[in-house]
């Protein structure tokens, strides 16, 4: 990120920022907009809020109209501006001073990770939380994910509705092309990114907490209806005429569940990205199993492997935003943790903290911002 | 004040006008010369006295039945099927489609409350069955959204006893765009390169 353009995002007010290449410390206390800031940053990446926040809660309070402008360097130069107005309930994004017909076309030009501690409700949160995180990962990451996923929705709905209205079994069954079609490669590519990735996730909690095993794999709810993986699964995502196939066949198994329930009881949007520790051979998820320590390790390598992503998929380095990131973590991890960053590669950093002390330990040499009341001083 | 007024609302209520818009046109109309306004309240009066649905295709028109059903040099074996009428106009634009028509009216939507109820697909299965008109042939013009390509499938299933040749677009039209907005070229290669359905992967 080399320039960022504020008006009226959250308590920012109008402001327009250049940052240093390696990045920036920003201190404030709490409820100054430090956070707001990263989340303005990374609208610019994704387009919405990563604290969920909707659109309109953006704008500020007075205003009906903001907009953000920021400009990134290096292999991959693009400037992105985002403006949102209330009122009319109207987005509009461009790129390169080019209007995005598209939301889609428009994601992901920023190459940017958020490290904050509400990560931790990843690991600790029930499966779509963690759905979730492999959506917008592979949202930003890779093309066509986004297609299929919202193809997948907007069938998965239309056939609920009519499984509702008791349309009968060809008005339903006329749903089943675009479900499997889009559904099989929506679970096709989560799987082959949870594949790809669990060698790095184990490695990297290891080197957060020293010891612990933890181990990540995508289920598939149409592999293992729902109880433990079955022997041989795993191969299962890999080929998305198989998951097709199988899709196929669960839907029509489920058939008269799905009649009586009014839903549809199969499919991705059932699938789980389980992470586990091993102990005493036996396998528990950390979810429920885990300590609060590991809970937050997972959670960091979790975002440890999305940055990686970036860099594998788009050849660029990611900025690093990190929101106080590491103050419910002892000091010993989170030194490691920042150690594993610098290890891994040399992008910008953009992190907050409320004491100049915390910040100390993150980014001896980076610049120092102090920000109050919203207004950032450089 | 308020026959400008009634008139503001009733121009936004169409598609893409907004109060702005509206105000505009409206103030457009009063300023200009009265015989205009007169010409627009007849053109819209003869719309709604003459302009109905083709009996048999769905398609607007002003006579008894449409000019591409009354045409006898219309090929009669094959039927196109589209979800609105405007689309018609669409493929006719391209001159190279010589069949006939038949208008749906909408595409499933359970979510709107639009089931196969709700369309013209009642007529499409007397027109196949009809000794008379008797077509062979059956194109499945429906949009490439997640919508049309329902509509084609659940289509499919009850035109498959029927024993003829059904056809879908060649892909080419992008995914989810009206056939509207579509070029005549593209939609004339689409229909070119159409394929037959159903061979066991639906
Ligand atoms: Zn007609």
């Amino acid at each position: 990120m080399r320039e960022l353009e504020l008006r009226h995002f959250r308590n920012l007010g109008v402001q327009e920022l250049h940052f240093p290449p390696e990045g920036v410390a920003v201190i404030g206390d709490n409820a100054q907009g430090k956070t707001n800031l990263l989340e303005a940053i990374y609208y610019l990446e994704s387009f919405r809020s990563f604290r969920g926040a909707a659109d309109g809660e953006l704008t500020a309070f007075s205003e009906d109209v903001f907009y953000l402008k920021g400009s990134v360097e290096g292999d991959r130069p693009a400037t992105v501006s985002a403006g949102f107005d209330r009122k009319r309930r109207k987005k509009k994004v461009s790129v390169d001073g080019t209007d995005a017909q598209r939301m889609s076309s428009a994601l992901g030009r920023l190459g940017a990770v958020v490290f904050s501690p509400s990560d931790v409700e990843l690991v600790s949160g029930g499966p779509s939380a963690r759905r979730r995180f492999l959506d917008i990962l592979l949202s930003l990451n890779r093309e066509g994910y986004v297609e299929a996923l919202v193809g997948y929705r907007k069938a998965l709905a239309q056939r609920n509705a009519a499984l509702k209205a008791n349309a009968g079994a060809a008005a339903v069954g006329a749903w089943d092309q675009g479900l499997v079609g889009h559904g099989a490669r929506v679970t096709h590519m989560r799987h082959e990114w949870a594949t790809t990735w669990s060698g790095a996730f184990s490695a990297y909690c290891t080197a957060i907490s020293g010891c612990d095993s933890v181990a990540m794999k995508y289920r598939p709810d149409l592999g293992a209806g729902g109880g433990e993986p079955r022997a041989g699964e795993e191969a299962f995502g890999d080929d998305e005429g198989l998951v097709q196939e199988r899709f196929r066949a669960r839907l029509a198994e489920n058939w008269e569940t799905d009649v009586r329930r009014g839903v549809t009881t199969v499919g991705p949007h059932r699938d789980e990205l389980l992470l586990t520790i091993t102990s005493r051979a036996r396998s528990l998820q950390v979810r429920t199993f885990g300590s609060g320590g590991q809970r937050r390790t997972a959670a960091l390598a979790l975002r440890l492997a999305e940055a990686a992503t970036i860099r594998r998929e788009r050849g660029t380095e990611p900025i690093l935003l990190l929101d106080d990131a590491f103050a419910e973590l002892d000091e010993g991890r989170s030194r490691q943790v920042m150690e594993l960053l610098r290890d891994e590669g040399t992008g910008q950093v953009v992190l907050t903290a409320p004491k100049e002390s915390d910040a100390r330990l993150r980014g001896p040499s980076l610049e120092r911002w102090r920000i109050h009341q919203g207004v950032i001083e450089a | 004040m308020s026959a400008i007024d009634d008139l503001t609302r009733e121009l936004r209520r169409l598609p893409g006008i907004g109060t702005k818009t509206a105000l505009r046109l409206a103030f457009h109309m009063v300023k200009g010369p009265k015989e205009d306004i007169h010409r627009l309240a007849g053109a819209l009066a003869q719309v709604a006295e003459r302009i109905h649905p083709c009996p048999r295709c769905g398609n607007y028109c002003s006579a008894e039945v449409c000019s591409v059903c009354r045409d006898p040099s219309r090929d009669r074996s094959v039927i196109c099927v589209v979800e609105e009428a405007y689309e018609v106009g669409a493929i006719e634009r391209t001159g190279r489609y010589g069949g006939l028509f038949h208008v749906l009216g909408g595409r499933l939507s359970p979510l709107d409350g639009v089931g196969p109820g709700q369309l013209d697909i009642d007529g499409l299965l007397e027109r196949v069955s009809d000794p008379e008109e008797k077509p062979k042939e059956v194109i499945l013009a429906t949009n490439a959204s997640v919508e049309g390509e329902a509509t084609a499938v659940y289509l499919e299933t009850l035109l498959r006893p029927h024993g003829l040749r059904i056809t879908r677009l060649a892909r080419g039209i992008p995914v989810g765009s009206d056939l509207e907005y579509v070029d005549g070229t593209t939609i004339a290669e689409a229909l070119a390169g159409r394929r037959e359905v159903g061979d066991g992967s639906a």
